[in-house]
């Protein structure tokens, strides 16, 4: 793979990443919202093969098979199946602030995420890490949308993206991370979703909505 | 790391380890003897544990001198314990007390306060009690002094499961006894972080006339206030000592609160000797507020634990008042009259430590024979309590300062101070001094009031309730504690010589020519022998008893033809507590302010016949209602504003993570 096709690929998964994750934070269909979580997945595990053909390192090459099964295609199921029984209820009706008003926040976020990543920046001028801003806004726009949506899918789409953004910064500051940790982050993950997605059954069984504002009561 | 000790050990070293040892034992047996035997076995312990302290503080009085150095885990370094006069006074004092309130618990045995903590926290508090004063440094005093504080609040709180005031009076006096610790933190980080150091020789290198040696003492008073409960941050007292059993509250009130007097004598004659001349002038007030303020409580209150707490309120306050006397005076280079008001201070507390915990404990054993703790449901029980009468009347007499008691001779001693300190040249001191000389005088006047309301409502006349009627004397070890502190109220008062030369030599003055049995204040030209004074007395008696009789004529026997209705004599037609006090609560009305409540029922027939009055009077203490009240309501509306904070949304709870990570973002960028 020549260098140029190297800063290019990397680019554009860093741009599809990017564009996935403002889209999530425009988008109010649920299952809208989900395909491009998948499409972040598709990106972020082409990344890291990516990394991994340019570095020639075979772990690597696994951790991108095993990111793009989990983010690409298990994660999107299982959110999907939690959608899936909600007969009708498959938008993000009321978030706590517009989408207008979202996307200037993402714009102001995006801004923060150039700023913060200056230092980092400066210690080389390798495709990856000018790529690293954009896992940096991809984490805080996660958190954006994990602290404005009521609906509990939404909040989990919205955690997601915060650890896809993780993810992405440390692929692309530290080469990867070791498989066994990176086996780890993967399992907690995909439990933590998976108990997420028995908690959003129960809770539509017990209220009959999956809107977080009723829980209040969970105080002292 | 080296043993705690190197070298030979000396006798006051041996005691102070054998202290920490016997604190460790006691708690080992609190927690693996059986219940059956636990009170008797660890009330022994205790009482070994007192014994120890006293003969300790005994030897260091005596100028033997040790210093035991421990080492902890703690982050803080060596633990340093040294004995000094001053600190062995105080040690000798405290450990009296506990050995006579560990005898006490030997026979108060049941219910709550043989439980496993009760008696694994006791020795824990004797001990760290009896260590505040030995302490050598800023952090070993914070140490033992905090060990103090939470093991008296695991005490206060014993018997929390039948009284539901127990816990509220266990939080108060948690409050106000971490407020005590935090002050002095402050006050002693001042005078370290000037002296370069926490032991004492480098807290005492700060010079006195600094602003911050002034901020530090403000501090360290306070905090010393706090503990001792001068006026306003007394409120624990009235609340702590009746929810203690009253073995707790014996040492609490003749021990522990001592250790504010301590406290203070250590800042201003040890630390920072010589302070400018408002340290004492401020001390004095206090002192005289609380004087004034806690007899007043004392006079008009009912429950008997209450009127003993305010008392001790009162006699801090005196004890203040001669420290803050002695302080100015020194000041304005009065030193004889300075030095016998500071003589005086160890004097009361002595006595009063003495005559306190006779009053306590014999208190305990009335509530323990008749369940009542209001006076008003008491009397008659000098015939049924003939022991515990005699305590408590000997305990009353060193209260009410009468003659041939300790409290006769302290009061005396600092009347002496405080008349002598005149100068009409010095106008602070022109002005000052008789303002004590009256505070003291009302003080006494108003204490005899009050200690013969509380001996004779409870003690003399026909029992008011059943309770009372059906008293029966407690158990031996609990008549030989009470008996052996009456018996140390009057050996104090009757040969004050050995106590008044171990005051001087603690205080650091010129000890008068002082015999066995008299007290001479040399300095100011005063001395006084209670044994003559005896004799003088009983001889007077004599004669006039003998002048009496040899008068006496052949009694006619009367018959009575009409009784007068005094035939039928109900227990309701006696005085009561509330009655007997009921002319100082009107003299005192605007200082009191009692809440009064007087409904009357007439007679359906005609508005002029009552058929009957209800008179209900409640003294509430006007620091709390109008202090504190309106603090607490302030911080409480506060805290109900930081609710609005935690709102149980978890949007609210996201927003605040995310809001403060990019504020660190922001803050780290910029």
């Amino acid at each position: 793979m020549s260098e140029s096709m190297y800063a290019q690929l990397v680019g554009l998964c860093a741009a599809v990443l990017l564009l996935c994750a403002v889209l999530i934070v425009w988008r109010r269909s649920l299952h809208g919202q989900i395909r491009l979580l998948a499409a972040q997945g598709w990106g972020l595990g082409v990344l890291v093969a990516v990394l991994g053909i340019h570095e020639g390192d075979g772990q690597l090459m696994i951790v991108a098979v095993l990111v793009l099964a989990l983010k690409g295609i298990v994660l999107p199921r299982v959110l999907t199946r939690a959608t899936v029984t909600d007969n009708g209820d498959l938008r993000e009706e009321t978030p706590l602030i517009n989408t207008t008003a979202s996307l200037i926040l993402v714009a102001l976020l995006m801004m923060l995420a150039y700023l913060v990543s200056r230092p980092v920046q400066a210690l080389g001028s390798t495709p990856p890490v000018a790529a690293v801003p954009v896992g940096m806004a991809v984490t805080l726009f996660g958190f954006l949308v994990l602290s404005t949506r009521r609906h509990a899918v939404s909040q989990l789409i919205g955690f997601l993206l915060l650890d896809n953004g993780i993810g992405t910064i440390a692929f692309l500051t530290a080469g990867g991370v070791p498989l066994v940790v990176e086996l780890g982050v993967s399992l907690d993950v995909l439990l933590v979703v998976l108990i997420l997605q028995v908690l959003t059954s129960r809770i539509r069984a017990e209220f009959g909505g999956a809107d977080l504002d009723d829980l209040t009561e969970l105080r002292d | 790391m080296t043993g705690p000790v190197i070298g030979p050990v000396t006798g006051v070293e041996l005691g102070i380890l054998g202290q920490l040892g016997l604190v460790l034992v006691g708690v080992v047996v609190a927690v693996t003897v059986p219940p059956a035997v636990r009170s008797r076995a660890s009330g022994s312990v205790s009482v070994l544990l007192g014994a120890a302290g006293a003969a300790t503080g005994a030897a260091a009085l005596a100028g033997r001198e040790g210093v035991v150095e421990l080492p902890t885990s703690l982050p803080l370094g060596h633990v340093a314990l040294q004995a000094t006069p001053l600190g062995g006074f105080f040690m000798l004092v405290a450990g009296g007390v506990g050995l006579v309130a560990a005898l006490y618990g030997i026979g108060a045995g049941h219910g709550p306060s043989t439980s496993r903590t009760f008696c694994a926290a006791f020795p824990v508090f004797l001990g760290a009690l009896q260590m505040v004063p030995a302490a050598g440094d800023a952090v070993s005093f914070l140490v033992a002094w905090e060990v103090m504080a939470v093991a008296s609040t695991v005490l206060v709180l014993a018997e929390h499961a039948a009284r539901a005031e127990v816990r509220s009076a266990a939080s108060w006096y948690a409050a106000m006894t971490h407020l005590s610790f935090v002050l002095l933190l402050l006050g002693f980080a001042v005078l370290a972080g000037t002296g370069g150091g926490t032991d004492w020789a480098s807290l005492s290198r700060v010079d006195p006339g600094s602003p911050s040696a002034s901020v530090a003492f403000v501090l360290l008073a306070a905090g010393f206030a706090t503990k001792a409960g001068v006026v306003p941050v007394h409120v624990w007292l009235p609340r702590a000592h009746p929810a203690a059993p009253s073995q707790v509250s014996a040492v609490m009130s003749a021990a522990m609160v001592k250790m504010g007097v301590y406290g203070v004598l250590l800042v201003t004659l040890r630390l920072l000797p010589g302070g400018p001349s408002w340290w004492g002038t401020a001390l004095l007030g206090a002192g005289a507020v609380s004087a004034v303020y806690g007899i007043l409580q004392a006079s008009v209150a009912t429950d008997l634990k209450r009127l003993l707490a305010y008392s001790t309120t009162e006699n801090i306050g005196l004890m203040f008042l001669a420290a803050g006397t002695g302080l100015m005076l020194r000041a304005h280079q009065v030193t004889p009259a300075a030095d016998a008001a500071i003589v005086a201070c160890l004097l009361l507390v002595a006595s009063h430590a003495a005559f306190k915990a006779a009053l306590f404990l014999a208190t305990g054993s009335v509530v323990h024979a008749s369940g009542e703790r209001d006076l008003d449901r008491m009397g008659g029980l000098g015939a049924r309590l003939p022991v515990t009468g005699l305590a408590f009347g000997v305990g009353a007499l060193g209260a009410a300062a009468l003659p041939v008691t300790a409290g006769f001779v302290a009061e005396w001693a600092l009347l002496q101070a405080v008349i002598h300190g005149a100068r009409p040249e010095d106008r602070l001191v022109a002005v000052i001094m008789p303002i004590a000389v009256t505070v003291v005088a009302l003080t006494a006047g108003l204490a005899l009031l009050t200690f013969v309301k509380a001996y004779g409502i409870a003690f003399l006349a026909r029992p008011r309730s059943d309770g009372a009627a059906a008293a029966v004397e407690s158990s031996g070890s609990m008549q030989t504690a009470m008996i052996s502190a009456a018996v140390a109220v009057v050996a104090l008062g009757v040969a004050p010589g050995a106590l008044t030369r171990a005051a001087s030599s603690a205080a650091g003055v010129e000890p008068g020519s002082a015999t066995l049995t008299g007290v001479d204040l040399s300095g100011v030209g005063a001395s006084l022998e209670p044994l003559a004074l005896l004799v003088a007395g009983a001889l007077a008696l004599a004669v006039v008893g003998a002048v009496s009789a040899a008068g006496r004529r052949q009694r006619r026997p009367v018959e009575l033809s009409w009784g007068c209705g005094g035939v039928r004599a109900d227990p309701r037609m006696q005085y009561t507590a509330t009655s007997y006090a009921e002319p100082l609560a009107r003299v005192f009305d605007d200082a009191l302010r009692p809440e009064r409540d007087v409904v009357i029922t007439h007679a359906a027939e005609s508005r002029y016949l009552v058929e009957r009055v209800q008179f209900r009077q409640q003294v509430v203490d006007l620091m709390e209602t109008r202090l504190y009240h309106p603090g607490l309501r302030l911080v409480d509306r506060a805290g109900t504003a930081g609710r609005r904070l935690q709102n149980g949304s978890i949007h609210r709870y996201l927003g605040y993570s995310f809001l403060a990570l990019v504020a660190v973002l922001l803050v780290v960028t910029l």
